[in-house]
């Protein structure tokens, strides 16, 4: 796997895809990142990701519902791949592994 | 009560999102809005906002998505285009004839006159220091009061090299005249100038023998032309060591051959077969040396920092002006300059002191503004012709439109037939400016021909062709992109009637426009030719027919009474006079004082030296008085002579013919009587009035030319021939060179001649480009109402009464033209007319005659298609519907 395929961003963007789907979209996801990261973020922002990311396939989409704060106008739902799935996991795992490599001394003085 | 976002920051998302996205881009931002409002409040949720449309910046959000379906390639519509094009080109053979051809006439002229107007403009620019070249020249006090000059003292030019930083070089320029010889060969020099060394550095005039840097430097050298070495050394001169030869100048001075140059180009104002050295005139003569004489020419070669600024160059000048008064303190005379790009054109002397090849801005503006109306005419039949047959393209518009093509891509199309018409035109005027061009050459004077092989003048055409098509092109284009398919294509003759008249007016003032600018050529020539008919029969106060001049060089100006007698006795002749002038533009003028002048009284008088047969050789008239004579010794004598004054002058002085015999007037030196008084003639161009004029008799001085009367029915040829034997006898060395002075009086209207006749050929051009629009018409009307003329036939209207109908929309537009072309030209005329101190009055019938001409042919272009349409018969227009 090239790792300069997903970016930190991106990353982020993903993983909250899978974390709220099913009915994952863009305000959502920009509110939630919001509240989790505390830095503002543009739907713009998430938007591009997504689009980046729907492009190499992690992610697919499709037109959801249309609700009166949107003026009428549709939704585009996002969910994850399996390729996408099999990324996340995978960059999981490379982390997973540094983390247990981390001598727990270490760890303590961080905490 | 939902809030709504910023609209403007709406707007603005709109615009530069991709359509494709909007819907998705918008929904989130509007949601979030609403989020927003709830949290934070409507203020600070308006402020994100704009923040979060600002952050949809991105190319992704920016760039178009491609097309769903496969776009054509561009080439195949352009290919559809040009077949259609070709098609409607094939299918209207007349329109296409009528449009290409006067197109292609109007821009054969427009080339043609352009081709003039570079070769003008292209006069002296072969000098790399072009821009640095300035001629000094004066502002001089005389008697009458202030005069412009071309000369200035020779001692100027060291003055100003000495006194002024500013000046790089200088160079002055004397005019002479006389023979060179090698051995037995003799050759007289059309041109000879006297020069400075510095010539060679400050023009670009280069030698292809000899030492540019140094020829000329001492006064005994001398530079020929490569022509004048073919005269003298013969075809291969080039191959012979013909430097440092000996050459014999005139009679018994000889200079040493120092250099040959190249012929002076073609487009230079200075032209020159023998240069002598300056060193030598300062030897030779002494005015040369002089503060007060006014011979010479001088340029200067400005430092290049200076010829660029402006401002420098003013100062310059500034101080330039009263560097005359600094070394000669009685002087009032000021300098100025004139740029070496002004000479050829610009050039506006007294005195005859210029005199280098010359033209003038006037005709050159005249000439361009005639080329650009032949081309303005051409170009709006073309407009007219594809506006009036919009009716036939109306549908294909309505069907492109229908199947969905866009209205640019209608006007690129309609603007591309006319590209194609516009390039089509531009080849027939090729063909037709190379075939035409002897002819314009003779009419121009100029030999010019088309520059086939520079690279220039293919991007001029190329752009010209661009220009015209873009001129033609875009009022069709437009209107006839802006048809509605619904209208046009329902069919009904209605609507497609209306959609014509919409561009009627248009078409109509157009059809003036175009018929009053050649009417007002027409008139424009009419009044040229009255004008020079006018002065071909004016009474010039002489009788110049069978009068012929012989100019008198070397001693034989001092012997001329001796070539007198014997010329007199020559079968055929019957008068001889020797005088100082041929009668042609006499401009020797100088101060005079008379018996009873106030003191600050002054004026400047013409005069000629002449002798006692004069007045019976040119066939003056005496208003009082009596001619000299050679019986009464007072008249030559040098304390009390005598002088004839003509009319004017004694008026000047305040006598009436009777008043002035016998008063003393004193001119250059001599005291004198005035012993006639002659009625006035004319000795200038009829372009300034007559002025004062003094004759003096005074045999002891130089005559340079002899006039000769022959006697009615004699033979000119052979008096020639006994004048040039009976010359030689006297003169061996210097050629004989003799006239006509009805012939070079003639030639000082060659430049007015040369005008009227372009004016005359453009005038016919345009009526005749101007006629084939109303042609086309004409034809396209009669085609549009075939229908309505059938039943008119049917119903009984006679041919007459059809024919009228047709006829009388277009003569209407046509007085119309006339109405407003009169005052133009009668305008325009009135200008030309006042450089003449002599003219013909304007009157009606000029307008008349050329408005007559211009109903006739546009009612016979006219009736040549309503007669047609008239004839047709009924049954076959009304047949089929």
């Amino acid at each position: 796997m090239r790792r300069s395929d997903l970016g930190e961003f991106e990353e982020v963007v993903l993983l909250a895809v899978a974390a709220l789907s099913p009915g994952a979209y863009s305000v959502l996801i920009a509110e939630e990142l919001e509240r989790e990261t505390g830095n503002s973020v543009s739907t713009g922002a998430v938007h591009a990701a997504l689009q980046r990311l729907e492009q190499k396939g992690y992610l697919r989409s499709e037109l959801g519902e249309a609700t009166a704060e949107r003026g009428g106008r549709r939704k585009r739902l996002f969910t994850v791949t399996a390729l996408g799935g099999r990324v996340l996991s995978e960059v999981r795992a490379v982390r997973n592994r540094l983390w247990d490599r981390i001598i727990p001394n270490i760890r303590l003085e961080w905490s | 009560m939902p809030h709504i976002p910023p609209r403007l920051a709406d707007r603005l998302l709109t615009w530069f999102c991709a359509p494709h996205l909007r819907e998705d881009v918008l929904g989130d931002l509007h949601e979030r809005y609403a989020l927003r409002v709830k949290r934070l409040g409507e203020t600070r949720a308006n402020g994100r906002y704009w923040l979060d449309v600002l952050a949809y910046v991105r190319p992704e959000f920016i760039k178009r998505k491609p097309s769903e379906y496969a776009n054509p390639a561009m080439t195949s519509m352009l290919r559809s285009y040009l077949t259609i094009a070709f098609r409607t080109l094939l299918k209207n053979k007349g329109y296409s004839a009528i449009n290409s051809i006067g197109l292609a006439l109007g821009i054969a002229c427009c080339m043609a006159i352009g081709l003039y107007v570079f070769d003008e403009w292209q006069y002296d620019r072969f000098h790399a220091n072009f821009n640095r070249i300035y001629r000094v020249v004066e502002h001089q006090k005389q008697a009458d009061g202030m005069h412009n000059v071309a000369v200035t003292p020779g001692p100027l030019a060291p003055t100003l090299t000495n006194d002024f930083p500013e000046v790089e070089q200088t160079v002055r320029i004397g005019r002479w005249s006389g023979t060179v010889g090698y051995k037995q060969t003799v050759a007289e020099a059309t041109e000879m100038l006297i020069v400075d060394p510095s010539f060679f550095r400050v023009f670009d005039f280069s030698l292809v023998a000899g030492n540019a840097q140094k020829a000329l430097s001492s006064p005994n050298e001398i530079v020929i032309s490569e022509r004048m070495a073919e005269r003298l050394f013969g075809p291969n001169w080039a191959q012979q060591p013909i430097i440092g030869q000996s050459i014999d100048f005139t009679k018994d001075d000889h200079f040493t051959l120092a250099g040959v140059a190249k012929n002076p180009p073609v487009r230079s104002h200075l032209q020159f077969d023998v240069l002598l050295p300056y060193k030598w005139l300062e030897k030779t003569d002494e005015w040369s040396q002089k503060w007060n004489s006014n011979s010479y020419h001088t340029y200067i070669l400005l430092k290049p920092a200076l010829a660029d600024a402006s401002a420098d160059l003013a100062r310059f000048e500034a101080k330039l002006s009263g560097q005359l008064k600094h070394y000669q303190s009685d002087t009032e005379n000021t300098l100025y300059l004139q740029p070496l790009r002004d000479i050829y054109l610009r050039s506006v002397f007294d005195f005859q002191t210029d005199w280098g090849q010359r033209s003038d801005i006037l005709y050159v503006r005249i000439f361009l503004a005639v080329g650009f109306i032949v081309l303005l005419i051409a170009i709006v039949n073309f407009i007219n012709l594809a506006t009036a047959r919009a009716s036939q393209r109306a549908r294909e518009v309505g069907v492109r439109k229908t199947v969905g093509a866009k209205r640019s891509g209608i006007v690129i199309q309609f603007l591309g037939e006319s590209l194609l018409m516009t390039s089509l035109a531009v080849a027939i005027s090729l063909v037709l400016l190379q075939t035409s061009m002897p002819l314009f050459n003779d009419l121009s004077g100029k030999s010019l021909e088309l520059p086939l092989h520079e690279p220039m003048f293919w991007l001029a055409l190329f752009g010209l062709t661009l220009v015209v098509s873009l001129l033609t092109g875009l009022y069709p284009a437009f209107f006839l992109s802006s048809f509605r398919p619904v209208q046009v294509l329902k069919g009904t003759v209605n609507s497609l009637g209306l959609s014509v008249k919409s561009g009627r007016r248009f078409r109509q003032s157009l059809v003036v426009g175009q018929f009053s600018l050649a009417i007002a050529l027409a008139i424009g020539s009419v009044v040229i030719y009255r004008q020079l008919a006018f002065i071909q029969d004016k009474k010039l106060g002489f009788d110049q027919s069978k009068l012929l001049y012989v100019r008198m060089k070397g001693d034989l100006r001092f012997n001329a009474l001796r070539l007198k007698r014997e010329v007199e006795k020559l079968p055929g002749v019957a008068r001889v006079s020797a005088t100082t002038s041929d009668l042609v533009d006499i401009t020797n003028s100088s101060n005079i004082e008379w018996e009873g002048q106030q003191p600050n009284d002054a004026f400047l008088i013409t005069n000629m030296n002449v002798d006692a047969d004069f007045v019976s050789t040119t066939g003056m008239q005496l208003a009082a008085g009596r001619n000299f004579s050679w019986r009464i010794p007072s008249d030559t004598s040098a304390t009390m002579g005598a002088f004839l004054i003509n009319e004017t002058a004694a008026k000047r002085m305040g006598w009436t013919p009777e008043q002035a015999i016998g008063k003393r007037i004193r001119f250059w030196g001599p005291l004198g009587r005035v012993v006639g008084v002659l009625k006035d003639f004319h000795f200038r161009p009829l372009r300034v009035s007559i002025e004062p004029f003094l004759f003096r008799f005074r045999p002891d001085n130089p005559y340079f030319n002899m006039l000769v009367k022959t006697a009615p029915g004699a033979s000119s040829e052979r008096v020639i021939a006994g004048l040039s034997v009976a010359y030689k006898k006297f003169e061996p060395v210097s050629s004989f060179q003799y006239g006509f002075v009805d012939q070079d009086l003639d030639a000082q209207y060659r430049v007015e001649q040369r005008t009227g006749r372009i004016i005359l050929y453009f005038s016919i051009l345009s009526i005749f480009v101007s006629c084939l629009g109303l042609f086309g018409l004409a034809a396209f009307t009669a085609e549009q109402r075939t229908k309505e003329i059938g039943v008119r036939k049917v119903l009984g209207a006679s041919v007459a009464s059809i024919v009228t109908l047709l006829s009388k929309d277009f003569l209407k537009l046509v007085f119309v033209a006339i109405v407003l072309a009169c005052p133009m030209a009668w305008y325009a005329m009135n200008r030309w007319l006042q450089d003449f101190a002599y003219r013909v009055d304007i009157e009606w019938w000029m307008f008349a005659l050329a408005g007559l001409l211009s109903v006739t042919v546009a009612l016979l272009t006219v009736s040549f298609q309503s007669v047609k349409a008239a004839l047709m018969n009924p049954a076959k227009s009304l047949r089929s519907e």
